[in-house]
This record gives C-alpha cells, structure tokens and sequence, in this order.
C-alpha cells in the first residue's frame, strides 16, 4: 500500500515535469483536388481513365514527431486504420510531450512482428478485413471501385496491397516536413491523401494493364511505391 | 494540500480496486508437456497461457455448429477425433451448401510443433487458422462479426469467455486463442512406436524390418519424432487439372516451389485415408505405388526421389505393419477431446 502510494506520488510528479500536448490528425482523402466521394462520384487519372471509388482504407502506425534536434518522439504501439467510410477514423489524437517539432514520419502498413505474432485485437483485428487470410498478412492498403478501362469482370478497379517479407515487402516510410520549431500546443494537422498517386508517381499504372492486385509481390510494391507519395500536409 | 492528498489517496483507492478484481480471476492452469526426447514447442505459450477454462471453451468451440452460417458445420464435422482429426474416409471435406474443400483435411495432432500451416504453408501461426475456415465460402462461409454477435447471444458463452479470460468481452483474439488452447492439447506421442522407442514394449518382426526400411527409404523427409520435418517438397506429385494446386507456389510465387507441399506427419497414418493433399490416394498401397512407379520427376522433384522410390511388395507388407505401430489409440479415444458432454464423438457429428 506505501509502495503503491509513492509510485503514484511520483507518477503524477513526473507528469507534472513533462507537461504533454494533445496534437491532432485529420486525414482528408483526395482526388486530385476535389474531395473523396465514395460511389457517387466519376475521377479521371492522368492517363484519361475514369474510375470511381467505393472503397478507401490504410493503416497508418509506427507515428514518430522529430524536433529541430533529430529528438524522435515515438508512439510505436499506435495502429490507426484510415477509412473513408468512417469518419472518425480519419482523425488521430496524439499525446506528446514534444514542445516543437519539425516533421512527422509515420509507417504505411502494419510492422512484420504484428504480421507474424498471431491474432490483434482494435484496428488490428483481422474483422476488419484488412487481412488475408490465405496468406497470412495485413493488407495495408485498400483501393476499390470501378472504372470503364478496367477488363476485369464487373470492371473492377480493386487494389489490395501488403507483403512484408523479404522481396515482397511493401512497408513504406513517409515523411511529412510541418515547419520550422512548430509549437505542438493544440496544433491540428491537415494531411491529404490523393488517390490520383496511386497511378502515377515513380510507376505509370495504368487501370487497363492491371486493374487487380490481391497478393504482395512486385505489383503491389509499385502501388506501394506510388502511393506514399500520395500525402502531404495542406497549408 | 488537503485537496493533493485527497487525490493521493483516490488515486491509491482506484490503483488497489483494479488488483483486487485481478486478483479475483484465477482460472485453473493447465500444463503443456513436453513429450521426452521431443524439441521445445514453437507456440509460444506466454502469450495464451493454457487454462482448464480457455480449453473447454476452446472445445465447445470447435464442437459448435454457430460457427458456420447456417449451423451446419463445425470445425469437427472436418476434423474428426478417430480420424485423430483429419475427415474420416473423405478426399476432400463438405462445407456449407455442397460445397467441397479443394485440399484434403490434414490430422490435427501436434501442432504445437508446427510453425507453418496448411498444405501450402500459407498461415504462419495457430491462432490465426481458425480464420481461414470461418470465413471460407466452401467451408463454413461465416463472417468474424457475426459470429461473435451469436457467441454474444449466448449466457453460457459469455459466461465461458469471462471464466477463462477475466471478463465477457469476446472478440476475434480471444475466439482464436481459445480455440488455440484447444487443438494445441492435440498431442499424439503414445503409438506403440513411442513405447517401443521408450523401451516399454518391442516390436514384432515385420515391423522392425519395416522400420529399417522406412529409415532407409523415407525418413529423410518423414523425420522423427514427428514423421514430418515440416519441409516443403515435391515428392512427384502430379497437377489435377481441375484443381491446379501448385502448392507452395503459390505463397512464395517461386517457380521452384511448384507443387511442393508440407510433408504430412505420418503420425496415425492408418486412419487419415485418404492421403495426399487433394486425397488422390485412397489407400496406403495407393501411395506406395506412387513412390514406386506413379510418380513423376520434374526438375524440381527432391532429389532423393530423382530414381523414385524402389519397394518390393514384400517390403510393402514390412513397411505397412510398421507404419501401423504409429496409431495412438490412446489419441483417438481421449475423453478430454470428445465433444462437452460426450466419451466419444456421438455419429451425428459426422453426418457429413
Ligand atoms: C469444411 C471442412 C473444414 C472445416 C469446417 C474446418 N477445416 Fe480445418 N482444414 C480443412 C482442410 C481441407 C485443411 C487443409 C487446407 C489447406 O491446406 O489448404 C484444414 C487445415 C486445418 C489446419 C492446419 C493443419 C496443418 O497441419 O497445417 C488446422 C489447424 C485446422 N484446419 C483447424 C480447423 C479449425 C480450428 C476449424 C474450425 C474453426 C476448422 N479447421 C474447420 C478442412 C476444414
Ligand atoms: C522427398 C521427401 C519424401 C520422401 C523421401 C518420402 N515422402 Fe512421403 N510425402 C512427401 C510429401 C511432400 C508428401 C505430400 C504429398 C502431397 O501433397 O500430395 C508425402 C505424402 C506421403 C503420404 C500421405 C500421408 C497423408 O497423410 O496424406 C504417405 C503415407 C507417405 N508420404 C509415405 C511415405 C513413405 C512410406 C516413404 C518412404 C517409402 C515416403 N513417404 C518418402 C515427401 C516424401
């Protein structure tokens, strides 16, 4: 009971020390400039195909804020799976006791250990369907519609990206650069995330060569390539 | 400094209420053993400890119909107990609606050991398995959601989740881990095979003679104590054409790998007929016709099968009788894996 009541003493002493900021993330999925619209709307990417989009979901983990001095703030247990179909997901809350920061860095996809160390519960869970079951491993990213140029049955656009093994990994690094010294003091940010990346970025893909990918392997390592660069922090 | 106390002592309060209902979830530990001369697990027990609790409601999972979507299939109307697990006399399995598997259903005995699963090696851990055939559409075509909607339904299950993991919350983790606690129990280490090997009993003559062929010809990939190395090969198996399963091919996407399968444990060989992984052989004659004659070498068929496998029919008759020494009648009659409430698995369990 003592030892308890010192711990707490000095639990709530260091808080007091390391006063922490609550820093906030919305995530706003794009096309090009116009705002996502799941079913309803018709998007032309670069090559002329148009395609719709019913379906838009990533997981977002491994979040780490660097200040000025190189010091990593990292929140390396968070998962967080973006989803256009549910709005709350798409704003993240972080608690950090960085005072400026300068860039934030964050992981597409789920780590190999949480591929690897059986069944996850919250954004892990495997109900939530990002997940393939045949193959044990997290799909990391999502992009689903339909789309004219498109020769698979029913034209489906449907790109299912993951892999994390050797020569099949499709874990991508980004890093976003927020400022100079920026106060984190109810800092929100506002990341866009355009879909238009998916098709054109350090790969052409077009919807009329491949408009499926449902396994990891070099395809859905060039979707991956592409879209992360698809993010950037709206000024 | 009145008020900073107060909260101290809040704070102690709160701190000294979460131990006590800790401390009042005390499920009945169950331990895992480790057969003698056997390696250490690869399931890691740490991170599931196995309780009296986790496996009876782990079995009263794998015996529950409410997994499937029209409560027509369990896991064990596949996986069936005197057939230490594999489906009993089918070469491939029934799933919902008349749909059929398109793999034979492998034994379930000693998975504590496996690292991979599935014929193909597709599934890298024990909990995440259950998965596969829940959602499968020609298996038991359900969804994660719905069936813990139906667990929740449920007083008794709820009842189970909180004896064996301190509250009622059932999610996927908990679903998979229980029914872990299960199938991990499947331990198969008691054939006359293991009490020859333990000096409790000997051989008769054409089975000694049949395990000094099996050392010769075989035990290269069916390796002691398992009867598997866990390897993936090309034992010369050839493509159904309407199946076209290239096996491990399809996992690693390597040409190399095609038609390369898990070398199955040929632990209780002489009741998982039929054999191979679409259950092409329906007897064990039928496979060592294969190795003998049948088979077909391609490039990438193991190397120790480049000349096939030559066997006489006498040496067949030797390898048969020791091949029956690995049944483990204590396995397959074991009370604790019955159905809840049942010594053995009643017939309506396989009506399939
Ligand atoms: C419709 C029949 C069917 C049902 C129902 C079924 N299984 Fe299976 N099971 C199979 C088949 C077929 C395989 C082999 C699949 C493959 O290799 O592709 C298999 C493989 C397995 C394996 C892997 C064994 C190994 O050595 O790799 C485990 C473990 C398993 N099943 C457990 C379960 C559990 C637990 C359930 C219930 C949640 C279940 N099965 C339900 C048919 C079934
Ligand atoms: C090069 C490795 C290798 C050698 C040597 C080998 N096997 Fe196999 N065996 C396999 C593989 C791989 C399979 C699975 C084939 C499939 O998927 O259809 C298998 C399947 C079997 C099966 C079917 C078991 C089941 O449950 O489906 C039996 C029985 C069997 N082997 C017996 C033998 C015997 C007896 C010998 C020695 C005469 C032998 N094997 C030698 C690799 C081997």
């Amino acid at each position: 009971m003592k030892k308890l009541f010192f711990t707490s003493c000095f639990l709530l002493f260091l808080s007091s020390l390391q006063a922490q900021q609550k820093i906030t993330l919305h995530f706003h999925n794009k096309v090009g400039d116009k705002d996502l619209q799941l079913f309803t709307e018709t998007y032309t990417n670069k090559f002329g195909e148009s395609f719709t989009v019913n379906r838009f979901k990533y997981y977002i983990s491994k979040i780490i804020l660097i200040d000025s001095d190189s010091k990593y703030y990292a929140f390396p247990s968070d998962y967080f799976l973006i989803d256009e179909a549910d709005s709350l997901s798409k704003t993240i809350t972080l608690t950090t006791a960085a005072k400026k920061i300068n860039d934030i860095q964050f992981l597409i996809g789920i780590d190999s250990i949480k591929n690897v160390s059986g069944v996850q519960t919250g954004a892990l869970d495997p109900m939530k369907g990002m997940f393939w079951t045949w193959n044990t491993g997290y799909v990391f990213a999502k992009l689903e519609g339909q789309s004219d140029a498109s020769h698979a049955p029913q034209h489906l656009l449907s790109y299912h990206v993951g892999g994390f093994k050797q020569n099949e990994n499709a874990l991508r690094f980004v890093r976003l650069n927020i400022g100079q010294n920026v106060s984190t003091k109810n800092l929100i940010l506002n990341i866009n995330a355009d879909i238009l990346k998916w098709f054109d970025n350090t790969s052409t893909i077009k919807i009329a060569n491949q408009s499926v990918c449902h396994q990891p392997g070099n395809f859905a390592m060039q979707l991956a390539d592409n879209y992360a660069g698809m993010f950037s922090i709206q000024q | 400094m009145k008020i900073f106390s107060t909260i101290f002592i809040l704070i102690v309060l709160i701190f000294s209420g979460i131990a006590w209902t800790n401390n009042s979830f005390k499920p009945t530990p169950l331990q895992f053993i480790v057969p003698k001369g056997w390696p250490q697990t690869v399931y890691d027990f740490k991170n599931n400890s196995l309780t009296k609790e986790g496996f009876e409601l782990g079995r009263k999972l794998f015996y529950d119909e409410r997994l499937s979507k029209d409560s027509t299939i369990s896991c064990a109307s596949c996986h069936q107990q005197f057939a230490a697990f594999a489906t009993y006399d089918h070469n491939l399995s029934h799933g919902i609606n008349n749909s059929l598997t398109t793999r034979n259903a492998p034994a379930l005995q000693n998975l504590a050991w496996q690292k991979d699963f599935m014929w193909d090696g597709g599934i890298n851990h024990l909990d995440m398995q259950p998965i596969t055939p829940i959602t499968a559409d020609n298996e038991m075509g359900e969804t994660l959601q719905s069936v813990i909607v139906k667990l929740n339904r449920s007083k008794e299950y709820k009842a189970m989740f909180k004896a064996a993991f301190g509250d009622e919350t059932i999610n996927t983790q908990r679903l998979t881990k229980a029914i872990s606690q299960y199938v991990v129990l499947l331990v198969s280490s008691n054939s006359k095979y293991d009490k020859v090997m333990r000096g409790e009993a000997a051989f008769i003559l054409p089975e000694q003679l049949g395990y000094d062929i099996f050392k010769q010809k075989c035990i290269s990939c069916h390796k002691e104590p398992f009867f598997t190395d866990f390897s993936f090969r090309n034992n010369g198996i050839t493509t159904d054409t309407t199946l076209n399963d290239f096996g491990r091919m399809k996992i690693t996407r390597d040409k190399n790998d095609s038609l390369k399968f898990k070398i199955p444990s040929l632990r209780n060989v002489a009741v998982t007929a039929p054999y191979g992984h679409d259950g092409r052989f329906f007897s064990l004659m039928n496979v060592f016709d294969h190795y003998r004659k049948n088979m077909k070498v391609i490039s990438n068929t193991d190397s120790l099968l480049q000349h096939k496998i030559p066997l006489s029919n006498f040496e067949i008759g030797q390898l048969t009788a020791f091949l029956y020494t690995l049944t483990d009648s204590s396995f397959l009659s074991n009370k604790m894996f019955a159905p809840p409430g049942y010594d053995i698995t009643p017939n309506f369990i396989h009506n399939h």
